[in-house]
């Protein structure tokens, strides 16, 4: 790369408004700044907009107007192929729920965006993620099916799968949301660690106070606008 | 994971995931499987008995007639003013008149040299034909005569077999063998000698050496090639070469390589025949039009079930995408799917088919004569070509049939499968 680049995801001016018989304005005008390695919560009413920001910082939707710096290219000079990429190896989605693949095991679920990218994952690829589940305490689990593992399970394979192909940023969409207080505070240390450790840049969307507390800024979305809430102390 | 290290690495994700999706669709992927299965077998059935009806039916037509008959052309009227040698300016009304054109083969041994070197051809035999009156004193009755070598002759047209009196084999240059119908008509029987006038006006005495019966209408009378000739004062010549193929259906081919080759006019037995050959491309044509109906309606039982499945995919669809799959891959993933099913639903249809084929052919006639062959109730034709067809067209069709649900998958919007 030619310069450095400073912030994983900046926006500019981010509207977004659901075309439809009723059009609806959700995002208003959203600037953002999300620095290497920087683990960031957002949070905000339920509707407020906070998925649809998710999503489109993570190229699977495309803004009304605004411009998306991913990783320093501008989403909107991408192709659909380009943008595919983008999501392969820049960035790394969690969701509410885990979407792993029954019909793969935990294993082949983790190394699948490697499997995308490139066919199939070489010995070496396979054996760093199984460290990884190690890591997460799925050394057990790996070659299960989904349906048979934990809700906290699934969703620590699911990380795993987003850390894959060693992405800049990994986006997470309720994360703890479907688990227990327990697993959920797991879930996130986990995240955490995985951001300090591999130097990934983390936005992850909440309604837990408490973990949205835990990270280095928190954002809140009100009324289709970001509003900064506190800077951790440096 | 072993065969899948075979494929070339870009598309191994595709078809692993595919065969998961297989693997996993449980009842679903077997009735997909059974409705190409079944398309294969209805194809391998029905081609199998209309082709198996076809060929019992040319070969009953054609076992005892030549199938490609070599003659000179027929003689046409030439106009004077383009006869050879004329004098210049000497007709001023437009005289026609007969040329001298050939009426017999005279290097009848080039053409067997050059027949005998196209493959579909098994036997040649040159011979005599012409018309002529039988007679036993007074009456006489017409007959065609064929003067050919009985063993060569035999080959194109069996007379053996239908004897029911005296002998063909052998036959001795004073010798005939005429049909019932004639000697009926004579009233003689084997032994007794008659007499044929053909052309050259001179009567032939004759013994007759055997009697056959075709069953229905008449038949020619049969001598040796040398009485023939000299029946018909034609030298050493011969009038015709009969032609026995050896694929029935290729006898056209022959036909036509043979008028290329010779200055002959060489006649396939199918042009005898122009309604039964258009019979046979009629039934051909239906058969191929059930096999493509059954295609259809199997590829659009497939298509039905896939998009379904491809429906119920969404979520994953929508993964895929958020993980970086590219529309390509995920149209990939579903037309694997369709390979698949394809490729099973053909082999095990055909190896059903054969089954069933072999099966129906089990059933056979009581035989007629003594020592005969008994032919199966139902004929049926097992060619390898046809079933290779079959599974070739049945697999498009589905591949074909997976194509519109794997397109609609792959346009999928992640954003809208996700939510
Ligand atoms: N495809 C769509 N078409 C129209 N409106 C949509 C669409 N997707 C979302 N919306 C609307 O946009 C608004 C924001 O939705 P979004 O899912 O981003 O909210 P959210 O902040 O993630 O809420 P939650 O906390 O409940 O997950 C909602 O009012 C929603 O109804
Ligand atoms: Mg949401």
């Amino acid at each position: 790369m030619a310069s450095p680049v400073q912030f994983v995801i900046e926006t500019v001016g981010l509207k977004k408004t659901y075309a439809g018989k009723v059009p609806t304005p959700v995002l208003l005008g959203i600037d953002l700044q999300v620095a290497v390695g920087e683990f960031v919560s957002i949070i905000g009413q339920s509707g407020s907009g906070k998925s649809t920001l998710l999503n489109i910082l993570g190229a699977l939707d495309i803004p009304t107007e605004g411009t998306v710096k991913i990783d320093g290219v501008d989403i909107s000079t991408l192709t659909d192929d380009g943008l595919a990429v983008l999501r392969s190896q820049v960035v790394g989605f969690v969701f509410q729920s885990h979407f792993l693949l029954e019909e793969l095991t935990c294993l082949e679920n983790a190394v699948l965006p490697i499997a995308i990218r490139s066919g199939s994952a070489t010995p070496e690829e396979t054996e760093w993620i199984t460290s990884l589940l190690v890591r997460v305490g799925l050394g057990g689990q790996l070659h299960k099916s989904p349906d048979t593992m934990s809700g906290g399970e699934n969703q620590r394979c699911a990380i795993v799968r987003a850390l894959a192909n060693k992405p800049s940023i990994v986006l997470a969409d309720e994360p703890t949301g479907n688990l227990d207080r327990h697993s959920g505070e797991e879930v996130f240390q986990l995240m955490r660690q995985m951001s300090a450790e591999i130097g990934i840049a983390f936005v992850m969307v909440t309604h837990d106070d408490r973990l949205a507390r835990a990270a280095d800024r928190i954002l809140s979305i009100e009324d289709g606008l970001m509003r900064s809430l506190r800077n951790k102390a440096p | 994971m072993t065969i899948n290290t075979l494929l070339p690495r870009q598309i191994r994700f595709e078809a692993q995931l595919a065969w998961r999706h297989l693997r996993s669709g449980g009842g679903q992927t077997w009735l997909t499987i059974a409705a190409v299965a079944s398309g294969v077998i209805i194809v391998i059935f029905i081609v199998g008995v209309i082709f198996g009806f076809q060929r019992r039916l040319t070969a009953l037509l054609t076992d005892a007639i030549p199938h490609v008959t070599v003659q000179v052309p027929a003689a046409r009227p030439i106009p004077y003013a383009d006869l050879p040698g004329r004098v210049a300016g000497t007709s001023s009304s437009r005289t026609e008149m007969q040329a001298p054109q050939r009426k017999n083969i005279d290097d009848w041994r080039t053409v067997l040299a050059v027949a005998r070197t196209i493959p579909n051809v098994r036997t040649v035999t040159p011979a005599v034909a012409g018309q002529g009156f039988a007679s036993k004193g007074a009456n006489p009755v017409g007959v065609s005569v064929i003067g050919a070598d009985p063993a060569q002759q035999e080959l194109v047209t069996p007379v053996t077999k239908n004897l029911i009196g005296g002998h063909y084999l052998g036959l001795a240059a004073d010798e005939v063998v005429i049909d019932y119908e004639l000697a009926k008509d004579l009233n003689v029987g084997v032994g007794d000698r008659i007499r044929i006038t053909s052309v050259s006006g001179i009567p032939e005495p004759l013994r007759i050496a055997g009697i056959y019966s075709k069953g229905q209408g008449r038949g020619s009378a049969y001598v040796t090639l040398r009485t023939g000739q000299s029946m018909l004062a034609i030298g050493n010549s011969v009038n015709v070469v009969f032609v026995k193929v050896i694929d029935i259906y290729g006898a056209d081919a022959v036909a036509e390589r043979l008028t290329v080759l010779l200055d002959c006019e060489a006649k396939s037995w199918s042009s005898e025949f122009p309604n039964f050959v258009t019979s046979l491309k009629a039934q051909a044509a239906s058969a191929y039009l059930i096999s493509g109906f059954t295609l259809i309606a199997s590829s659009f039982a497939i298509a039905s079930v896939l998009v379904v499945s491809v429906q119920r995919k969404a979520k994953q669809i929508g993964i895929l995408k958020s993980i970086g799959a590219r529309s390509n891959q995920i149209l990939l993933v579903f037309l694997f799917e369709g390979l698949g099913i394809a490729i099973a639903g053909s082999v095990l249809g055909a190896i059903a088919g054969i089954a069933v084929l072999y099966l129906s052919s089990l059933p056979k006639e009581a035989v007629g004569r003594f020592g005969g062959v008994p032919q199966s109730v139902i004929p049926l034709i097992l060619d390898p070509l046809y079933i290779l067809t079959a599974m070739a067209a049945a697999s498009t069709a589905t591949v074909l049939a997976a194509l519109l649900p794997a397109r609609r998958a792959a346009k999928m919007n992640p954003v809208d499968a996700l939510r």
